[in-house]
């Protein structure tokens, strides 16, 4: 490696850190007005638990990790470490489970292949949320018969009864599955199936690609009035060799009462993925 | 020296990274050469704050008046407007200056904004937080 290469490579990193950070410019959402536009503020618990007619505990709420993207983290939104490995290890991920054939899968594909180019959402969510799905905010409606989950960035639902009934089974496979729930004490527990194959996990060009087996249980818990914990477990028997725990995620209620509706056209994007991988490959 | 251009390095390379996470519905080092910084003067013609990402189309002219075509992508347009981009803010006709990098295709005319330069010195970043007049 030439000291100009290495030059360069240093140089790149640095513009990136400096332009992200954003330098000498003011933050001007504490002069806007309206939904959204409030900055995230340090909250304490905020009070006990607010609970629905039914006593469970009312989930409601838009939930984000204190930012959304582009800005500095505040409170919550952690994740990462808690969910496993031996000391000194990172926690597996979804792909580090991969099998053999599913890794060698992944291999084949790169950047322009993920379908989130195209404004398809993921399975999952890239923050490990899948509130979130590919953005950084979501919205829970809590009523004692049905939960309803909607995701600001892509525009997914998903519609949860709450009596523990079974999974539909007159409806076809769904980018976002189908879900049902229960509360088991004070936790409510989500458990999604039915899901089509064309999706992957997470996006931002991470290749994560699933079968149609994949079946998610998230867990959520409102510690307090302004805290959301989300644990969650996947399963593709058909990709991994073993489920995969997902870290322990912590939600804060943001100091909105609605996500935005936002358009989605991959046109440029995916042209400019597409071209870029034929500078880079060739293919 | 040689540990410390590794150190160096490897913060490079952690950096791009985590920015690149942060930042992106897609990887940008996919995307965009960043060893060629981009400028650019022209006019707006559309400004979509549209996911998975936005995107400042504007015509340049060239020394001899030839226009042609650039596009360049910015942030969410969640994040965007949470960090003060007000919609309809840059409107069709603004003359406006970019400076970005370069599509990994060179034959492209995109690139990725970093600054948006209004003709009184009002800055917008990629997510639009801003400087200058409009942000007294």
């Amino acid at each position: 490696m030439t000291p100009r290469l290495i030059a360069t490579i240093v140089t790149a990193g640095f513009l990136f850190a400096l332009a992200s950070s954003a330098p000498a410019v003011k933050d001007v959402a504490a002069e806007q007005d309206g939904a959204g536009l409030a900055p995230p503020k340090p909250q304490d618990g905020g009070g006990p638990v607010p609970r629905m007619a039914d006593g469970h505990p009312d989930l409601s709420g838009v939930w984000w990790g204190g930012a959304d993207i582009g800005a500095a983290r505040g409170r919550g939104g952690r994740g990462g470490a808690r969910g496993g490995g031996a000391r000194g290890t990172p926690p597996p991920t979804f792909t580090s489970l991969y099998k053999p054939e599913a890794a060698a899968k992944a291999k084949t594909l790169g950047d322009k292949d993920d379908p989130t180019l195209r404004c398809v959402p993921t399975a999952f969510g890239t923050l490990n949320v899948s509130l979130y799905d590919v953005g950084a905010v979501g919205q829970i409606i809590s009523t004692p018969k049905m939960m309803v989950m909607l995701t600001e960035t892509y525009h997914g639902f998903r519609l949860v009864p709450t009596d523990g009934r079974a999974h539909r089974d007159d409806v076809p496979p769904a980018y976002r599955g189908d879900s049902v729930g229960h509360w088991e004490g004070d936790t409510f527990v989500v458990d999604t199936t039915n899901f089509t194959d064309n999706t992957w996990m997470s996006a931002e060009g991470r290749v994560s690609h699933h079968s149609d087996a994949l079946h998610i249980v998230e867990r959520y818990r409102r510690v307090d009035a302004n805290t959301l914990e989300v644990e969650a477990t996947v399963e593709d028997p058909q990709v991994l060799t073993a489920p995969w725990t997902v870290p322990k995620q912590t939600l804060v209620l943001a100091p909105f009462d609605r996500i935005m509706s936002l358009n989605c056209s991959g046109i440029e994007t995916q042209a400019l993925m597409d071209a870029a991988a034929k500078q880079s490959t060739g293919k | 020296m040689r540990r410390a251009i590794r150190t160096a390095l490897a913060w490079s390379v952690v950096s791009l990274g985590a920015v690149a996470a942060a930042w992106a519905h897609h990887s940008f080092a996919a995307a965009f050469d960043m060893n060629k910084p981009v400028t650019v003067q022209g006019t707006i013609v559309q400004v979509r704050l549209e996911n998975p990402h936005s995107w400042f189309f504007l015509d340049v002219k060239d020394a001899g008046g030839k226009v042609e075509r650039w596009a360049f992508e910015a942030g969410t347009p969640s994040g965007m407007v949470r960090n003060g981009f007000k919609p309809g803010i840059i409107k069709k006709g603004v003359e406006v200056t970019i400076k970005g990098f370069h599509a990994k295709d060179p034959s492209q005319n995109m690139g990725m904004l970093r600054e948006l330069v209004l003709a009184d010195g009002t800055v917008y970043g990629m997510f639009g937080s801003q400087q200058g007049p409009a942000a007294q």
